[in-house]
């Protein structure tokens, strides 16, 4: 399965995505995310799903069952923007609490057995090059930890430039 | 100066960032205003954003979500943006510390480089930052005195943030590990943390490791 996480309002997201012939799970901001608390109960209260009850409690478990994930966001201070980071901190289910340690760093276990390749596209129109490098840090930081097979990152001026690299 | 105490954890009980600032909060000259701010129940009022505006010193303290700076403090650091490119009159000098729930205080540099470019869009100055590894363990020894055992580099990593929040001066970010062999650490974290709450909770190891 493929899933694509943006932070697009649904019409732009529309005019950039439109292929229904996929096997594609989309995960859009509808407003009702809620933050995580920190309470750890996605690993030892009720593994693998968040105690939170929205329609982002399944996040680690979509993982599980994505190989290829895309990431469609804005670059803000080098960093995801505010949705895409919640999503990803409600997802923390697909990986285990237990730790290892991978290249002389200690790393959380994980899970589930498949990988996933993931590809970042962040958008905006003033990006500077130290933001691009946090970025770049941040998303090959985030593919260690959440056992991507690859990782991709891409930045791009204009959304008709995410669409194009999408096709 | 006016200082603005920011706790960034979203935790609602005690939590590692708490303690990180009031134990900074002890090495501060008396002759400083301290405010303090929490994330943790309700977002910030707009008559808080604008305090913020007009303080002389921000401090942020939070944990580590994966590799980068938890979403709820994210969103006020973009909200307080707008305010203080709109407020802001004094110089504003930025303090950080970062906890992770890893053994290697290095993996906060992401976040911290995060907050550098917050800065600079925000008009801000960047002062210094510490990050901290196995912050999950502050709640177990924050009785050991600064300094000491387990928390030696702590200590002088402290030590030098709040000197350089005393002079409104910048250096290097200190990214520290724990005094404590990470493989005492490892088996600590495991057993009597993981599994023991999770056995509070009437699970065994099994559970936690569920597929779905």
């Amino acid at each position: 399965m493929k899933m694509i996480v943006h932070d697009l309002p649904p019409q732009e997201f529309a005019a950039l995505y439109d292929d229904k012939k996929e096997d594609v799970t989309v995960i859009s901001d509808n407003g009702t995310i809620r933050k995580c608390t920190g309470c750890f109960g996605c690993w030892i209260k009720t593994p693998g799903v968040c105690v939170l009850k929205d329609e982002y409690q399944n996040m680690g478990e979509l993982l599980a069952r994505c190989d290829e994930l895309i990431i469609i966001n804005k670059c803000v201070y080098g960093s995801y923007s505010p949705f895409i980071l919640n999503v990803l901190n409600r997802s923390i289910s697909y990986i285990l609490p237990y730790f290892v340690v991978k290249n002389g760093e200690t790393h959380h276990r994980k899970r589930y057995p498949q990988y996933f390749d993931l590809s970042v596209h962040f958008y905006g129109d003033d990006i500077t090059e130290a933001e691009k490098e946090t970025a770049k840090a941040l998303v090959a930081a985030n593919s260690v930890n959440f056992y991507s097979r690859s990782y991709k990152v891409n930045f791009h001026n204009k959304l008709q430039a995410v669409k194009e690299a999408l096709v | 100066m006016k200082i603005a105490m920011i706790n960034g954890s979203p935790k609602l009980g005690k939590n590692s960032s708490s303690i990180l600032l009031r134990i900074l909060e002890t090495l501060i000259p008396d002759e400083h205003e301290i405010a303090h701010y929490a994330l943790n129940k309700k977002d910030l009022t707009p008559e808080q954003y604008s305090e913020l505006c007009r303080m002389d010193t921000l401090v942020l303290a939070f944990p580590l979500y994966v590799d980068g700076i938890p979403s709820h403090l994210f969103r006020m650091l973009v909200g307080l943006e707008e305010y203080l490119k709109a407020e802001r009159q004094n110089d504003i000098y930025v303090y950080v510390m970062v906890n992770n729930g890893f053994f290697e205080g290095k993996q906060n540099h992401i976040a911290i480089d995060i907050i550098k470019n917050w800065c600079l869009r925000s008009g801000l100055h960047f002062g210094h930052a510490i990050g901290q590894g196995a912050g999950e363990m502050m709640e177990y020894i924050e009785k050991v005195p600064l300094g000491h055992g387990p928390l030696k580099n702590l200590g002088s990593a402290m030590t030098t943030l709040a000197n350089h929040i005393h002079s409104h001066s910048s250096g290097e970010s200190i990214l520290i590990s724990p005094n404590f062999p990470r493989f005492a650490w490892r088996f600590a974290a495991t057993h009597t943390f993981w599994n023991a709450k999770a056995k509070k909770n009437g699970l065994k190891k099994k559970d936690i490791l569920r597929r779905l």
